[in-house]
């Protein structure tokens, strides 16, 4: 048998303490495993991009030597889009998980994302200029500012059209993003800060647009192939 | 609202290490046993009050007459306290044990049940034992001890879940075994501000001085507890007095019972509010009774906030749904996506130590640490249901609604 009545009810000040010290550590500890596994992730992206990187550098230097021979080795599938989708999805989830001490590094890595998704398109439409291909691309401009839902449902039909296709090249950028290159491509293209606006074939369109208007636009769909299976992806708004 | 989410998150883990210490402390500076060697057994009367108890009489009268204790000590008194079923002939057939009587009067409550019973005894110790609940044989054995100290004027059990079999038993099961560690820790800090009523034993005389029980705000064991702290006196704990006590079957029957208790001891802070901060109650009133007064409002508050984002997950689903349709995925299970905000770490921190002070409880009453089979779903669901309660409570005694027992 315990008993416990030993002890009185005048407080302890060094219980107190030490409970106000251990929870301080526990705290401590969660802010370290949290920060941890977010410095994790930024790595994950890092390394995710450095790969996209050499692909693309790597078609660059392809493309150069097919200046002198033939196409036979490319297709539209030469830089997988799954792994700028999957980049995008990674970024939209940093992003959504609102975590103020990785906020400048997300900003950054969506920067370098953007330049990313400029030179993979641009080079797609050297490609397929040389080798006849005929890449289907889209180009989404979102906005973080304010509470734009249309973003957001824009993003929704993108997402299962890209699931649908898997061979169609969205590219996301944030309007916003304080890139060069990114607002060279929106001076060149005219879009408005009038979000959303997809960008294709050189036509802009405001506002949402849904599924079945956006395979109205671009018949080209039809000639691409359909996905076998759904792979769980998202793209950001 | 994310900074008031994280400061009351900070000050309940605090309070959950606060208790963790407390009896850490307690078990390395006072854990021996009490003697029987030299004690001499007291005159003992166990009061049953009787409200329409006919099916689970028998077996609480069969648990106190197999008590381990000196028959001539032990005095139980029946009283039915105007019940309208067969409480009344069940508690008869009891009647031709020489430690039995029986008492019939009108409808009037739990408090006058005990009050009537009170009028009727002169042992020197009175306990009470609700009709739905069995004690161990050696209970009152693992009680008289302790009031070997004159300042304890009452002693409470180690009450556990009788036969769980509903999931919400099986939480409830859980749960007890939490209250285990609770009340132990909390008599070790003077704090205790329950004696609940299955098995907990007073000693009469001090029962007398506070004029017996009251009405309570239907929470009479709460409220003779603040009483008997407002006169300086100590309650005490004897985790290996088991007592095994009904429990609600069904979330309704739950939802009721802890409205109730949470109306009561709302109501209760109310009319003992001298206490709260006041350094002369010592632990009780610094830090326990102000945490389980925020703790209700705390549960309501993590709630609302649960409630918000999943609504707002429900609406983005529904969204989406008008949009594209329906869109099957097979699950991922991709690391990167895993949840590992500081909120999520904290979260699974707390379960832990909730868990751990489980087993606590569980060795406390059975000397074993293994945690009851509802501890998964106590952990995952119990705090889904616990804030619905604790907000009609508030309701209701912002609004002095008053509640029913049944």
């Amino acid at each position: 048998m315990t008993s416990p009545i030993t002890q009185t009810r005048t407080p302890k000040s060094r219980t107190y303490l030490y409970a106000l010290l251990i929870t301080l550590f526990i705290f401590a500890t969660a802010f370290y495993v949290s920060t941890y596994f977010n410095s994790q992730r930024i790595q994950d992206i890092r390394s995710t991009q450095d790969n996209i990187s050499t692909d693309i550098l790597s078609l660059e230097t392809q493309f150069d030597l097919l200046q002198q021979r033939s196409c036979d080795s490319v297709t539209e599938n030469t830089i997988l889009p799954s792994e700028l989708i999957s980049l995008g999805n990674q970024l939209s989830y940093m992003e959504a998980q609102n975590s103020s001490t990785n906020k400048d590094e997300i900003i950054r890595l969506k920067r370098l994302y953007s330049l990313l998704q400029i030179k993979d398109y641009l080079l797609m439409k050297q490609l397929a200029l040389k080798c006849n291909l005929k890449p289907v691309f889209i180009q989404y401009f979102y906005t973080n500012i304010g509470n734009c839902i249309d973003c957001e449902k824009q993003g929704y039909v993108l997402t299962k059209l890209a699931q649908t296709y898997p061979q169609l090249r969205i590219y996301t950028y944030d309007y916003n993003l304080d890139v060069s290159a990114l607002k060279t491509l929106i001076s060149i293209n005219d879009v408005d800060n009038k979000l959303p606006a997809l960008v294709i074939d050189d036509k802009v369109y405001y506002g949402f647009q849904s599924e079945a208007d956006l395979i109205n636009e671009i018949p080209q769909l039809a000639t691409l192939e359909k996905a076998t299976s759904t792979a769980a992806t998202s793209t950001k708004k | 609202m994310i900074w008031l989410i994280y400061a009351l998150f900070f000050v309940t883990l605090y309070f959950e290490v606060f208790m963790l210490l407390a009896f850490v402390t307690t078990k390395t500076d006072h854990d021996e046993p009490g003697g029987l060697e030299n004690i001499t057994f007291p005159r003992v009367t166990i009061i049953v009050p009787c409200f329409n108890e006919e099916a689970t009489l028998s077996a609480t009268m069969h648990s106190l007459l197999a008590l381990n204790y000196p028959h001539e000590m032990l005095d139980i008194i029946i009283v039915n306290d105007g019940s309208k079923d067969g409480t009344l002939t069940v508690a008869k057939t009891f009647e031709s044990d020489p430690r039995v009587r029986v008492f019939d009067k009108p409808n009037g409550g739990k408090h006058t049940a005990m009050n009537f019973a009170l009028q009727h005894t002169n042992s020197e110790f009175i306990g009470c034992l609700d009709a739905d609940s069995i004690v161990d044989p050696e209970a009152l054995r693992a009680i008289i001890p302790v009031f070997a100290d004159d300042r304890v004027a009452a002693v409470t059990p180690g009450i556990l879940i009788k036969k769980p079999q509903t999931l919400i038993q099986h939480m409830q099961d859980a749960e007890y075994r939490l209250s285990v560690f609770n009340r132990f820790t909390l008599a070790a800090l003077g704090s205790a501000f329950i004696t609940p009523g299955p098995f907990s034993i007073y000693r009469t005389s001090i029962v007398r001085d506070m004029k017996g029980w009251r009405h309570g705000h239907s929470t009479e064991d709460l409220e003779m507890a603040l009483c008997i702290q407002d006169a300086g006196y100590i309650i005490a704990n004897a985790p290996t007095a088991v007592v095994y006590t009904g429990s609600p079957r069904t979330v309704h029957a739950l939802f009721k019972q802890r409205v109730r208790w949470t109306y009561g001891f709302l109501r209760n802070s109310i009319d003992y509010h001298y206490m709260f901060g006041n350094k002369k109650y010592g632990n009780l009133s610094i830090i326990i009774l102000p945490m389980a007064l925020l703790s209700i409002f705390a549960a309501i508050i993590f709630f609302t906030r649960l409630i918000y984002l999943l609504i707002g997950q429900i609406l983005h689903a529904f969204a989406r749904w008008q949009i594209v349709g329906i869109q099957l995925h097979a699950p991922t299970f991709d690391l990167f996506y895993f949840n590992t905000s500081m909120l999520i770490v904290l979260v699974l921190i707390a379960i832990a130590l909730v868990i751990g002070l489980i087993a606590v409880g569980t060795e406390l009453v059975t000397g074993k640490r293994r945690v009851p089979f509802g501890t998964a779903f106590f952990v995952l669901l119990y705090s889904f249901i616990v804030p619905l309660w604790l907000a009609t409570a508030v309701v209701r005694a912002a609004f002095k609604t008053g509640v029913r027992w049944r």
